[in-house]
């Protein structure tokens, strides 16, 4: 069944599974750390404070101030239209375009990264942030007063940014492929996707107001913003100040919509990674079927990825619901629908360790591609080199299996202990009685080793 | 307590049942790897033996109508071995190895010869590339 696209455009290398004896290591610490977590709960909660301290006022006017805010507005604006151009006018051999690295890698699979250990890193090189600012403002300067808004509809909180995240997800694996050859999404396509996004964005910021979409609409600003909770560093009323690392997600969830941004994060990971191994055979089925039913190759090959993504985002809620569902049966709980919510935000490690854990390897590798050949020849058409670095290759030596096995086991531990840990906290803030917020925990634990052992589970299935 | 205590009875069988599942894991694994190296054994004692005419030949990856005859070849390897195989097509193509980033032209009933020693750990595709169609998965294990 090779002819079946499943692979990856990008990647000419994918990772070997990880061995028995590994995956029997991780599932067997993920649970001993769990039972470790059941007697050793604190009391009081730790991290629901807002407490917040700020760094110097020098590097907050450097990092911060106007002429900053200028310069990295215009430097994402640049990167924005330099990766639509190569797309349009570039090669269409998705690795050695710059368009579709930077877009899917260096972006999507770097920026959760640097959010989680700088803070809101994207937010000030947001492109479409920088024009909807110098629009808003040529607006005031002209018309003499700052251009009206409609309302936005609270109730529709962060929805746009889950559906926008899924879209976009399905646009890389699932648009991309195309009958018989695994080309992958063409760089001309996620070129014209970026400017049909672009327009999109830029009128829903018209109309409701740049600052009001990115907090609720923007799938990047929202999706890069839920990893930046998690990290210590962030700016308030334009100084640049510090945290206690984790205690900015517990206020992240109260907007609508939240627990559907991380369970869709969590849900296309999970199809990313299982569509080349655990879902193969599934999947093959599934293809064979529709094309017996008088589907061609195209349209079947998306059809079934578009259910099995479907399916992933059923599954993964399905879980969380019983969890949420399971701690509205203890004494006190509140009421199912605060819970909900109430925990959404401790799938946030959850959903950045699967990310560590499927792409790891591929941005190591990948970025040295957009750091040589893609820098110095965007187009990919071999007629520039801009930096002298256009016929440096990728070394895949760099990494050995064992290293991207290690770091794929601990990057799902430790965010399986993340999660227990702000889970735990938001029990005692939810319940008085510390044998209440304990017996409820029993839920969110059974939740969370379910994703972390699928997790492993997905990383030991052959992929071939 | 005694809640506490049913909770840990679970989890410990879930400990029990995960570990057992993965050792089976485990000896299906060995038995493939023994398999293997049984295999690789061979083939080194046969090329040490100069005079013998009993030479393996490389695994030969016959390509038809731009299809590899058979599904896809899986070549499986040890990080350090020499790598060996041959493509035999009855289209003119490339064929290229990817991470390696070897390619070898051949022409309509032709063949290419590979032989490079396992250097990168990892899964590889082997293709036609004006076709872009997968002939062969290249694995090395560390």
């Amino acid at each position: 069944m090779s002819w079946l696209p499943f692979a990856h455009a990008l990647a000419a290398r994918q990772d070997l599974p990880i061995p028995a004896w590994l995956f029997a290591w991780g599932a067997s610490i993920v649970l001993i750390v769990s039972f470790f977590a059941l007697s050793v709960g604190w009391r009081e909660p730790r991290f629901e404070g807002d407490r917040w301290r700020p760094l110097g006022a020098g590097l907050s006017r450097a990092l911060l101030g106007l002429p900053a805010q200028i310069l990295c507005g215009a430097i994402g604006v640049f990167l924005l239209g330099l990766a639509v151009y190569a797309g349009l006018r570039g090669t269409e051999a998705p690795d050695r375009n710059f368009a579709l690295t930077f877009l899917f890698v260096t972006c999507w699979l770097g920026l959760p990264l640097f959010s989680v250990l700088l803070g809101d890193v994207f937010r000030p090189f947001n492109p479409w942030r920088a024009i909807g600012r110098v629009a808003g403002g040529a607006f005031t300067a002209l018309a003499g007063q700052r251009p009206t808004h409609l309302r936005y509809p609270e109730r529709l909180g962060r929805w746009p940014a889950a559906i926008g995240l899924v879209a976009v997800v399905w646009l890389e694996v699932v648009y991309g492929v195309s009958g018989g050859v695994s080309v992958g999404l063409a760089p001309h396509s996620a070129a014209v996707a970026a400017l049909v996004y672009s327009a999109y964005t830029l009128t829903m910021m018209g109309l409701f107001g740049t600052e009001t979409w990115c907090r609720n609409g923007e799938v990047f600003s929202v999706y890069f913003g839920m990893f930046s909770q998690l990290g210590s560093f962030a700016a308030r009323g334009g100084r640049l100040g510090w945290r206690r690392p984790l205690a900015a997600a517990t206020h992240w969830a109260t907007v609508p919509g939240s627990a559907a941004v991380v369970i869709a994060s969590i849900a296309t990971t999970s199809f990313d990674g299982a569509s080349e191994g655990a879902f193969l055979s599934a999947l093959e089925w599934t293809f064979e079927w529709l094309t017996d039913g008088g589907f061609g190759l195209t349209a079947a090959l998306r059809l079934t990825d578009t259910a099995f993504i479907g399916l992933c985002i059923a599954g993964v809620a399905l879980v969380y619901l019983i969890g949420v569902w399971g701690m509205s049966t203890v004494e006190g709980a509140p009421p199912l629908r605060k819970l909900w919510s109430g925990f959404a935000h401790t799938l946030i490690p959850i959903a950045f360790a699967y990310l560590v854990a499927h792409y790891f390897s591929l941005f190591v590798f990948q970025e040295q591609a957009q750091f040589t050949y893609l820098l110095s020849d965007p187009l990919g058409t071999g007629t520039t080199d801009l930096f002298g670095t256009a016929s440096s290759g990728i070394d895949f030596q760099l990494l050995s299996a064992n290293v991207i096995w290690y770091v794929q086991v601990a990057a799902l531990v430790v965010g399986h202990v993340v999660a227990l840990t702000l889970a735990h906290d938001r029990a005692t803030a939810y319940w008085g009685d510390y044998r209440q917020a304990a017996r409820s925990q029993y839920w969110m634990l059974a939740v969370m080793v379910a994703f972390t052992c699928f997790g492993l589970y997905l990383l030991s299935v052959s992929n071939a | 307590m005694k809640h506490q205590a049913r909770i840990a009875a679970v989890l410990l069988a879930l400990v029990a049942g995960l570990v057992l599942t993965a050792c089976g894991g485990g000896d299906e694994e060995t038995t493939t790897t023994e398999a293997a190296s049984t295999a690789e054994a061979t083939t080194k004692e046969a090329r040490s033996g100069y005079g013998k005419k009993k030479v393996p030949a490389p695994p030969a990856i016959v390509v038809r109508d731009g299809e590899p005859v058979g599904g896809v070849e899986e070549l499986e390897y040890s990080a350090g071995e020499q790598i060996d195989f041959t493509v035999r097509s009855d289209v003119a193509d490339e064929i290229h190895v990817h991470g390696y980033d070897l390619s070898k032209d051949v022409e309509a009933g032709g063949s290419a010869s590979f032989s490079f020693p396992a250097e990168i750990e990892g899964i590889f595709e082997v293709e036609l590339e004006q076709r872009g169609a997968q002939i062969a998965e290249l694995r090395v294990n560390p």
